[in-house]
Formats: C-alpha cells, sequence, structure tokens
C-alpha cells in the first residue's frame, strides 16, 4: 500500500514539475507549483514525517505560492500573459540541463543507498522531541534562520515604501 | 496595478483620506491606473448611474459620473399636456418623494395661476402631512440603502418594515404606494378617509421610538463611524459654490431649509428645528453628518406631522379640490418655484403663454446638482468611500435624468 | 400565476394519468427484476465456491441489484401514493423526525460498525499465505474463516461473511470512515445555508424560507442546489477556463481535508494526528490560493480587486489566529487535539477559556481571526455585495458558485470547532462525568451497560455535544455577520497588524511567564492569584451564559410584542 501511495504521488509530482517548465502562462505554471508542493508534502506524509509535511503546505504552498501567485498578479495585465524565450536561452538551458542530468544520474547510480552508516530513524520524531532539538542542539541555526527572515522582511517592506 | 499590502499597511493611519487627501504620491515601481467602471447595472449606485472611476490600485484619482439612462424626456412632454394632467409625471421623477414632486408643481402652477389663495387650509394641511410622511419614507429608503452600501443588511429591512406603514397609509389615502398623483393643482384630490387621523396617530407613536434603535443599531456603531466620518468633506463655502441644497448643505453646517426661509403652503403655522450638521464623529460636511442629519429630519417631520393632524381637528368639512383645479387656463407670463424636497430644493418653472398647456415646463432636480460635487469629493479615497459618498448624497436617478 | 404557461400543466388529467399508469408499471417491472437478480445471486454462490479476490464483484452484484430493487419499489410506491406522501412531507414533525432519525440513525451505525470492526479484528487468523489483486496485497482472514467466527457466534448468514470480508482491510475502512466524514460535511453546508436565511431573517423581522418542505421550508437548500445544478455552466470566454474550474476545487477541498484531522469525540477522529492543529491550519491556508485563482481566472477587474483584497486579509489574519491557538496549546503541552480536549474534561471549570485571562482573551482574538479568514461578516470584502457585486465570485454562477459557499460552511465549522476543542472543552459536557457516573450508580443503571454509556455519550461527553458546542459558535458567526456593517480593506489590516498582532504576542508571552510560574517555579502568590483568576472568569462565563439564555427566553415569549405587527399581513396562498 504504501507503494502504491509513493508512486501516485511522486507521479503527482513529476508531473506538476513538468507542468511548471513546459507551460507557457505565468499563472498555469504557478498553480503546477502547487501540484508539485502538495505531492511532495504527500511523499512527507507517507513517510510519516508529519511535521514536516504540515509545515511544508503551511510555509510553501499557503505562504510562498501565495506571495509569487501574488506578484503576478500584481505586474500582469491579463490572465493570458506568457513568454517566449529567446533561441541562445534555449541552448543554454539544454546545455546546463544535459549537464545536470548526467551529473546527477552519476550521483544516484554510484551513491550506496543501502546500509549506510547513518541509518534512516525507525521511528520519526515527535513534535516534542523536534522542538527541544530545535531549542537545545540546534538552536543557533533556529536563532540565525530567524534574523535572516526578519532582515528579509525589513528588506522588503524598505524597498516597497512608497516615497512622497 | 499596483497596491501592495505592505504599502496599505505602512502608510494607512485611521484617518488616511485626511492625510492623503490632496497629496501627490509617487511610487518607485511604475504604475499603472486602471480605468473601471461603476455601473450602470451596481448595487452601489443608486439607480442607473454610471461612474468611471480612474483609479490607482485601490485609491481612486478621478470619478466622473454619466447619467441619462434614466431620460423620459419629462420636460418635453411638459409642453403637451395641461397641468393636472403632468402630475403623474412629477409622480416618477424623484420616485421615492412622489408627493413632494407633486407638491412642488401645484404649488408652482397654482402660484403662475393666482389659485394659491383659493385653497382651502384644509387641503393645505393635508398637503403639509402628505408630503412630510413622505419626507420620512423618503429618508427611511436612504437611511436603509445607506446601511446596505455599508454592509449592515439589517437596518434596510428596518427602514423598510417601516416604511411599509407609511405605504399603507398612502394607499388608503390614493390607492398607490409610489406613483401617487394625489397632491394636485387645486389641492388634493381627494379627501383623508375615514380613521386616517387615528392610524396616522398611531403610527407616529409606534415610529418615534425607532428612531433611537436606528441611532443604537447603525448612527453609533463604531464600524459605521469608521467607514462614514471624516470621508467625502464638503466644507460650508464649498457646497454653497457647488449649489448642493438639501440634507447634503445642511450636513456641511449651513442652516437653510425653504421651509423655513421661503415658507411655502402654512409651514409658517408649524413650529420645528432645523437639524445641521455639527461634526460630532469628525468633521464638520463629512458623510456621517449628512447621514444624521437625515434620521434627525425624521424626527423633527414626526412634530411637524403631529401639529398638522392638530389644525386638521378645525377644518371640518372644507372643500379639498378647487373646482379650477382641471380647467385652469395658464396667463402670459412664467414662474420659477422651489419647495424643500427630502434631497434639496426641487424647483419647477412654468411658463404659459395664454393656452391651458405650458410653453416651458422646467424641472431643477435636487439631486442633479448634488451629483455634480461627486468628482470633487471622490478624489484620493479608497473604492469603498465611493459608495459611501454617492450614498450619503441620496441620489435618484429618476430626479437627474427627468 | 396560472396563466403562466408551464408544459406540463397543458396536458390534460388524461394523459398525465396515463403516464403514471404507465411509470407504475415500468418501475415494479424493474424492481422485480432487481431483486430477482440479488435474490439468486445470493443464494448461487456459498462460502468456498469462490475464490476470495471475486468476492467484492458478487458483493457489488448483490448489493447494488437489491439497493436498486428497492429504490424502485420505492419510487413505485411513491407514484401510487403521492398524495399522502405529499401530506406526510408538510406535516411540520416531519423536518424534527427525520433529523432524530437521522442523528439516532448515525449513531448506530457508527456504534454498529466499530462493533464489527472489533469482532473481525478479533478473529484468528486464517492459515497459510493469502494475496489479492496486482500489488498482492497480503491478508489474514478468508471468507471461511469469517464465516467459521460467525457461526461460533450464531449468526449463520453466508452473505454476511461475504460483506464482512472487505471489512478486514485498512484501506476499506478508511474508505468507509471517509464517507461518513464527506456525508456529516455534505450536510452542514446545507443546513448552514438554511439556517442562515432564516437567522438573518428573523434579525431582520421577517420570516426566511417557510414554504419549500412545509415546516420553515427545511428542504430549501436541497432545493437550491438542485436547481443550481440545472444552470447553464458559463464560463468567461476571454478568461482561463482550466484555471476557472480549478479554483473552485482547490478552494473546496481544503476544508474537507481539514475534517479529516478534526476529532469529534475521543475515538471518533479519522486520524489522531500527532500534528493535527497545523494540519487543519494548513489546509484551511491552502484555500487562500483558490479564491486568488478565482478572481485571476474571470479576467474581470472587479473579482481581481476581490481576490487581491481577500489574500491580503487571509494571509495576514492567520498570523494573530494561529498565535492564538498557541496559549491553550502551551497549556496543554501537545498539538494532538484528542490530548488537547481531553485535558479540559471533567466539568466546565476546567476549560481553557477560563484558565487564565491570557486564554480567555486568546478566544476572543482567535474568534475574530477566524471570522476575517473564513471570509465572514464583518470582514466579508470579499464577497461585498454591494461595492464589487460579488467580489471574486463574480462570473461564478451555477453549482459552481454553490460549491465556494460549501467550502465556506466547512470552513465555518471547522473554525468554530477549533475554538470548541481548544477553548470551550471539546467533546466534554459541562457536567463532570464523575456526576453523571455517580448519578447513574444511584438511579440503578450501570455506567458501562448499554444505557450508561448512551447516557454517558449524551450527558457526559461525546459527539453531540461536540457538535452542539460547534454549532453554538457557528450561529454566532451568522449572528454577527446580520449585525455589524463591514469594515473597509485598510482598516481590517490596520487592526490585524497594529492591534491585533502586538496584543497577541503580549498574551503570548504573558502566558508563557504565566506558565512558568505557576507550573515550573511553583511560585505560591502566583498560584493563588492564579485560582483567583480562575474562579473571576468562571463567574464571568457562567453569568454571560445565562445572561445569553435569558435573553432568549424573553425574546421567545415575547417575540410578538418586539416585533410589533408584521408589515406584511396576508398570508401568500399555500403557505
Amino acid at each position: 500500500m504504501d507503494d502504491l501511495a509513493f508512486y501516485i504521488f511522486a507521479a503527482v509530482s513529476l508531473l506538476s514539475a513538468i507542468g511548471i517548465v513546459a507551460s507557457s502562462n505565468i499563472v498555469r505554471s504557478a498553480v503546477c507549483l502547487l501540484g508539485t508542493l502538495g505531492g511532495v508534502a504527500c511523499l512527507y506524509f507517507v513517510l510519516d514525517a508529519n511535521l514536516l509535511a504540515v509545515i511544508q503546505l503551511i510555509v510553501y504552498a499557503g505562504g510562498t505560492l501565495v506571495l509569487m501567485v501574488f506578484g503576478i498578479m500584481l505586474t500582469s495585465k491579463s490572465p493570458w500573459v506568457g513568454f517566449r524565450a529567446t533561441r541562445g536561452q534555449v541552448a543554454g538551458a539544454v546545455l546546463v540541463a544535459i549537464l545536470m542530468a548526467v551529473g546527477i544520474s552519476t550521483l544516484v547510480l554510484t551513491a550506496e543507498w543501502s546500509q549506510s552508516a547513518n541509518a534512516p530513524l525507525k521511528t520519526s520524531p515527535s513534535v516534542a522531541e523536534v522542538g527541544e532539538m530545535l531549542l537545545t542542539d540546534y538552536l543557533v541555526p533556529f536563532e540565525v534562520a530567524s534574523v535572516l527572515l526578519l532582515v528579509v522582511m525589513i528588506g522588503a517592506a524598505y524597498l516597497a515604501r512608497t516615497e512622497k | 496595478m499596483k497596491t501592495d499590502a505592505v504599502d496599505i499597511v505602512l502608510e494607512s493611519q485611521p484617518d488616511i483620506n485626511v492625510e492623503l487627501n490632496g497629496s501627490q504620491i509617487q511610487h518607485d515601481l511604475p504604475t499603472e491606473e486602471m480605468l473601471v467602471n461603476m455601473g450602470p447595472q451596481h448595487p452601489a449606485t443608486h439607480g442607473v448611474l454610471r461612474i468611471v472611476l480612474r483609479t490607482d490600485g485601490e485609491m481612486v484619482l478621478e470619478a466622473v459620473p454619466h447619467i441619462g439612462y434614466l431620460h423620459r424626456c419629462a420636460e418635453k412632454i411638459g409642453e403637451t399636456v395641461a397641468p393636472y394632467q403632468y402630475i403623474p409625471y412629477t409622480d416618477r421623477m424623484d420616485y421615492l418623494a412622489g408627493m413632494n414632486n407633486n407638491l412642488g408643481f401645484a404649488l408652482a402652477v397654482e402660484k403662475l395661476t393666482g389659485l394659491e389663495q383659493e385653497i382651502s387650509k384644509r387641503a393645505t394641511y393635508i398637503r403639509i402631512i402628505f408630503a412630510e410622511l413622505n419626507r420620512i419614507a423618503s429618508h427611511l429608503v436612504a437611511f436603509g440603502t445607506y446601511g446596505l452600501d455599508i454592509g449592515a443588511i439589517t437596518p434596510f429591512l428596518y427602514a423598510f418594515r417601516e416604511r411599509e406603514y407609511i405605504l399603507d397609509l398612502f394607499e388608503s389615502a390614493c390607492g398607490a404606494r409610489l406613483t401617487y398623483s394625489y397632491i394636485t393643482i387645486g389641492g388634493v384630490t381627494d379627501d383623508l378617509p375615514d380613521k386616517f387621523v387615528e392610524i396616522c396617530s398611531e403610527f407616529l407613536d409606534y415610529f418615534e421610538p425607532k428612531v433611537k434603535e436606528y441611532n443604537n443599531l447603525l448612527s453609533h456603531n463604531h464600524i459605521f463611524v469608521k467607514r462614514t466620518a471624516d470621508i467625502g468633506v464638503i466644507t460650508g463655502e464649498e457646497a454653497l459654490d457647488y449649489g448642493l441644497t438639501g440634507p447634503v448643505l445642511r450636513g456641511s453646517g449651513v442652516r437653510w431649509d425653504l421651509r423655513k426661509v421661503r415658507p411655502h403652503c402654512s409651514y409658517d403655522e408649524f413650529e420645528f428645528d432645523v437639524p445641521v450638521g455639527q461634526g460630532l464623529k469628525g468633521t464638520v460636511g463629512d458623510c456621517w453628518d449628512r447621514y444624521i442629519v437625515r434620521i434627525q429630519e425624521m424626527e423633527q417631520s414626526v412634530k411637524i406631522i403631529r401639529q398638522a393632524l392638530e389644525k386638521l381637528r378645525g377644518t371640518e368639512g372644507q372643500d379639498v379640490l378647487h373646482k379650477k383645479g382641471k380647467t385652469i387656463k395658464l396667463p402670459d407670463d412664467d414662474i420659477y418655484f422651489e419647495i424643500e424636497n427630502p434631497r434639496g430644493q426641487l424647483g419647477f418653472y412654468v411658463q404659459g403663454n395664454g393656452a391651458a398647456i405650458p410653453a416651458r415646463v422646467k424641472a431643477r432636480g435636487p439631486s442633479f446638482c448634488n451629483l455634480c460635487v461627486t468628482d470633487k469629493v471622490c478624489r484620493d479615497v479608497l473604492l469603498a468611500d465611493v459608495a459611501a459618498i454617492i450614498g450619503s448624497l441620496d441620489v435618484v436617478m429618476g430626479e437627474v435624468d427627468r | 400565476m396560472s396563466q403562466i404557461t408551464l408544459p406540463w400543466i397543458e396536458k390534460s388529467p388524461e394523459t398525465l394519468s396515463g403516464y403514471r399508469r404507465k411509470a407504475i408499471l415500468l418501475l415494479f417491472v424493474l424492481a422485480v427484476g432487481h431483486l430477482g437478480i440479488a435474490l439468486v445471486s445470493l443464494f448461487a454462490f456459498k462460502p468456498g465456491q469462490l475464490a476470495d479476490w471475486k468476492i467484492p464483484f458478487v458483493l457489488a452484484l448483490v448489493l447494488g441489484a437489491s439497493l436498486a430493487g428497492m429504490a424502485f419499489t420505492a419510487g413505485a410506491f411513491g407514484v401510487v401514493f403521492y398524495r399522502i406522501i405529499g401530506k406526510f412531507l408538510r406535516w411540520s414533525y416531519v423536518a424534527f423526525a427525520l433529523f432524530l432519525g437521522g442523528v439516532v440513525g448515525a449513531c448506530l451505525i457508527v456504534w454498529l460498525h466499530a462493533e464489527i470492526f472489533t469482532f473481525i479484528k478479533g478473529l484468528s487468523a486464517a492459515e497459510g499465505e493469502h494475496r489479492v489483486w496486482l500489488l498482492a496485497v497480503p491478508y489474514d482472514h478468508t471468507v471461511r474463516n469469517i464465516y467459521a467466527g460467525l457461526e461460533a457466534i450464531g449468526v449463520e448468514v453466508p452473505v454476511l461473511a461475504y460483506a464482512l470480508w472487505p471489512l478486514q482491510f485498512e484501506f476499506i475502512r478508511d474508505l468507509v470512515a471517509l464517507g461518513g466524514i464527506i456525508g456529516f460535511i455534505s450536510i452542514i453546508p446545507a443546513f448552514g445555508i438554511w439556517w442562515e436565511r432564516k437567522v438573518s431573517a428573523r434579525i431582520q423581522s421577517r420570516m426566511g424560507p417557510m414554504r419549500v418542505g412545509g415546516w420553515h421550508g427545511w428542504l430549501q437548500s436541497p432545493a437550491d442546489g438542485l436547481k443550481l445544478i440545472f444552470k447553464e455552466d458559463i464560463i468567461p470566454p476571454e478568461g482561463d477556463p482550466l484555471l476557472f474550474r480549478l479554483a473552485v476545487y482547490i478552494t473546496f477541498v481544503p476544508p474537507i481535508c481539514a475534517f479529516l484531522a478534526l476529532p469529534f469525540a475521543a475515538a471518533w477522529v479519522f486520524r489522531d494526528l500527532d500534528v493535527a492543529l497545523i494540519f487543519i491550519l494548513a489546509m484551511l491556508g491552502i484555500e487562500v490560493v483558490g479564491v486568488i485563482l478565482a478572481g485571476w481566472a474571470s479576467n474581470n477587474k472587479w473579482a481581481v480587486y476581490g481576490s487581491m483584497r481577500e489574500a491580503c486579509q487571509m494571509v495576514s489574519y492567520e498570523i494573530p489566529m494561529g498565535m492564538s491557538l498557541l496559549i491553550p496549546i502551551m497549556m496543554a503541552g501537545s498539538l494532538k487535539l484528542t490530548d488537547i480536549a481531553g485535558a479540559q474534561a471533567g466539568g466546565f471549570w476546567n476549560w481553557f477559556v477560563f484558565a487564565n485571562p491570557w486564554c480567555f482573551i486568546a478566544f476572543f482574538t482567535y474568534y475574530c481571526a477566524a471570522l476575517a479568514s473564513c471570509k465572514r461578516a464583518p470582514f466579508d470584502l470579499p464577497e461585498s455585495e454591494s461595492e464589487l457585486v460579488a467580489g471574486f465570485l463574480t462570473e461564478y454562477s451555477g453549482f459552481r458558485w454553490s460549491l465556494f459557499f460549501f467550502g465556506e460552511y466547512a470552513a465555518m465549522f471547522i473554525v468554530a470547532g477549533l475554538a470548541v476543542i481548544l477553548f470551550l472543552g471539546g467533546w466534554s459536557s459541562p457536567i463532570p462525568e464523575a456526576w453523571i457516573n455517580s448519578f447513574l450508580t444511584a438511579v440503578g443503571a450501570s455506567p458501562d451497560g448499554f444505557f450508561g454509556t448512551l447516557a454517558r455519550g449524551l450527558l457526559a461527553g461525546g459527539p453531540i455535544i461536540f457538535v452542539l458546542k460547534a454549532t453554538f459558535l457557528f450561529y454566532v458567526q451568522l449572528w454577527v455577520r446580520w449585525t455589524l456593517p463591514r469594515v473597509r480593506i485598510d482598516q481590517v489590516l490596520y487592526a490585524c497588524v497594529q492591534v491585533m498582532l502586538p496584543l497577541v504576542m503580549v498574551l503570548l508571552l504573558a502566558n508563557t511567564l504565566w506558565i512558568l510560574g505557576t507550573d515550573h517555579l511553583q511560585w505560591g502568590w502566583l498560584n493563588v492569584i492564579d485560582g483567583i483568576l480562575h474562579w473571576i472568569l468562571v463567574g464571568i462565563g457562567v453569568i454571560v451564559a445565562l445572561a445569553i439564555l435569558c435573553i432568549a427566553l424573553y425574546g421567545f415569549k415575547n417575540n410578538k410584542r418586539l416585533v410589533g405587527q408584521l408589515a406584511v399581513v396576508d398570508q401568500l396562498p399555500g403557505s
């Protein structure tokens, strides 16, 4: 049953990702991004990482995606805005894509997937454990991330202010 | 099209319009102005009014009203029918205050032909009763629909519940609920029905405490005050410059009511106050002032009607319709006569040339003149405020377009 | 009215009764045929004759044939006795009877299938490996096995063994539970819309729906739904048809998903997630995307305005909402909704809303933020009718339009349910369970017997109490909508960012320090103050509840005097 669920959600994520790239309408790309994020969240659920899945949904699907769609809406004139890539851009993109495909396949094929030293957890940590780890073992990265977000917010507010 | 949430959040204070009114705003990003069409089919424009708004995001830069959707050639028709036949056409101009329209035209023609001395006292008092009842009904509609524009849907139904009683009274007197043609040249078409005075007093006793209820429900509601106070401020001088009349003028602090200044139809025999906007919740002349002036006028109308019902007692048996009313000939003269409509000063210009049919009839609709101030007042306000401002001007398109 | 031409009225009574006769004949023939198929297949297949994997198909055949047969018989009888049925439906108490019957039936069904699940789990597994279908899903109980178990308890019906065989799979059980949830969710908007119309009407001194279905128009919602299904499907030509359709689903599905994590009672939850609360918040956040897309795909400036305002508002108010919810979580120490509600058991003085002043205020900030998040008045700018025609819904008509409202009413119920679980004690009734138990033993019934469990479920804690409390908060949302005017967008955002956010942060900080002082550092004086404040708040709560009750009773007894004569005096014919 888990296998079936994995195949379904992986297919959804992949197809949505292809949709993002293949669609020439920006808003449709954003909606496909929603599909991808949702598919990945469901994969996290299949892996029993509930906290990560809901955080993915809240932060990405409910926050970042909304921001992106908002930005697109505010700067476009009609529902059918699209963009065309020039031939040079397409050539460059194909080159980069080939390089990345070769690199990732090599990585995937030569990595030691089974019996690694750090075996995956048998049970996923509960929310309380994650909270404790964030505030004791990983406190510094946590605080640094918060400060980073604060800086981003202030910067965005500064950039978007009106001048009289 | 630019409206950043951050933008609004950083810049907005509760009195956003006071700060931004009249100031230029420059943005870093290139903005695009939108031309938005509000109406002619729109729930917030009272009737078929089309307002073309040039907006920058939510901020309105310019508002141009386009009218004429309800034009029915009323003035041209005045040149083809006799005055007593023209009375039904006046009903349809400001259809929410039919009695007052009838009264205006009837008084103009009577003054022109010299009939006004011969109208009986009973007819005069009946005219006043119905004119004031219609003022209450009209202000109830204004109050109800204003609440609807702001988003409070319940007061609308309370206002219409009260209005049903008034319309029942009208129906008992003349058979119609909206287009009465009751007040006509020479008096009123028919005497009052039997129990009218008792039922009318009963209604007034029922209605007077309701005004307090409306004040509790809507007038002092914090959200309503925030939506209407300090919005759409028209100063007294501006109001006089633009020729505004009625509650719009009185809301801006100018104590001018034709019933006191140039009393017609024996209004000088009655005691009543003229409520004036005092800027209780914001500035003098904001939407809230215009709104509260209407509420207070309803209370004053109740006073007038009670006095008129009293005065009716001494006039039993008088003839309510002058015999010459239907067959008068208009002299070779013209007259322009104004009365105080619930919406402002309604004026009729009648030019006779010796025949029974006038040579020219013109109606000065108060809503037409009140609407002119839209562009001035709707600068640099938010979109939601345009609905609030138009509602506070209380325009009726039948009167604007005729 | 009789002058309006309606196609069927023009037919003569003879043709109509001819149609009727043909209909009765056809329905009876179909009924007999289907019931025959069902009976034959019932006795044709005995346990052990069929390979196990063929069972669901046989079951489907039997079930389908019998259901169809019963439906056709019912239809035939309906056509024969339509007059009596019409009179029955118009009887005042039919609505009550159906409602109560539905509630009792639902509870019985849930209880029944819980018993069946325990029974199946209790059976010993059959020997050997059994696998079924493409992915070779392993299973433990064959039909023979189940039939043996049934024989052991004395029920020797083969078809029951067939019926119980699929229920051993977790997946099927989830499907059944899901069916129940979707059933409940479908009822909420239907009931909610009818109730909103009645409540709004009564507030506005009129009656509301009165005609459809007889007693106070209780069938109005299904009738409206049926009408909307038949409407033409209009899609704005210049807009984006795919996104136009998709937006509805993105708005409508997340509230349904949120019901998966919402517990109705201690054992009545689809998945007792350990992150249930954040899951529900995440689902409510995804709705925003649907609303934005709806406005965008309509290619209508007014719709875009509405969706932009809505996105601003919903996203901004998620912050005070989430932060207000943190306060009872701190009191309970867990994100699991069942734990949080369990921590408030034992009488209404244990509810978190009375626990300390910060929780008390947090309840109100949560409720206001939730009102804004559900786009309910006074924050209903996105749907503001008088300014933007209908905001982001302008171009939607027919059933798509009603699906938006399905999602909205489901979200309203979820938000109310969350408030109940986190602040108002969840499914525990105001009376502690201990008192009910002692009352039961005093009366002579055992607390664990059938009537004992029933009484405890109804009085001490159970799904019905949860639904009642959530319905009350739902009602408050309806009440507020028709009382207050609408707030302007800049005022909405001002209230969120400059009033509510600092307030909620202060509450959070104060609550943290409070818990630190009372629980961890055990300061005596703080505990004393805590106790005093707790009982003051309980007193306030009791006074408010009593006040509401008294005012409602006063209004009910004096309703004729307060409303005055209804303006419209004559009744419409047939009402």
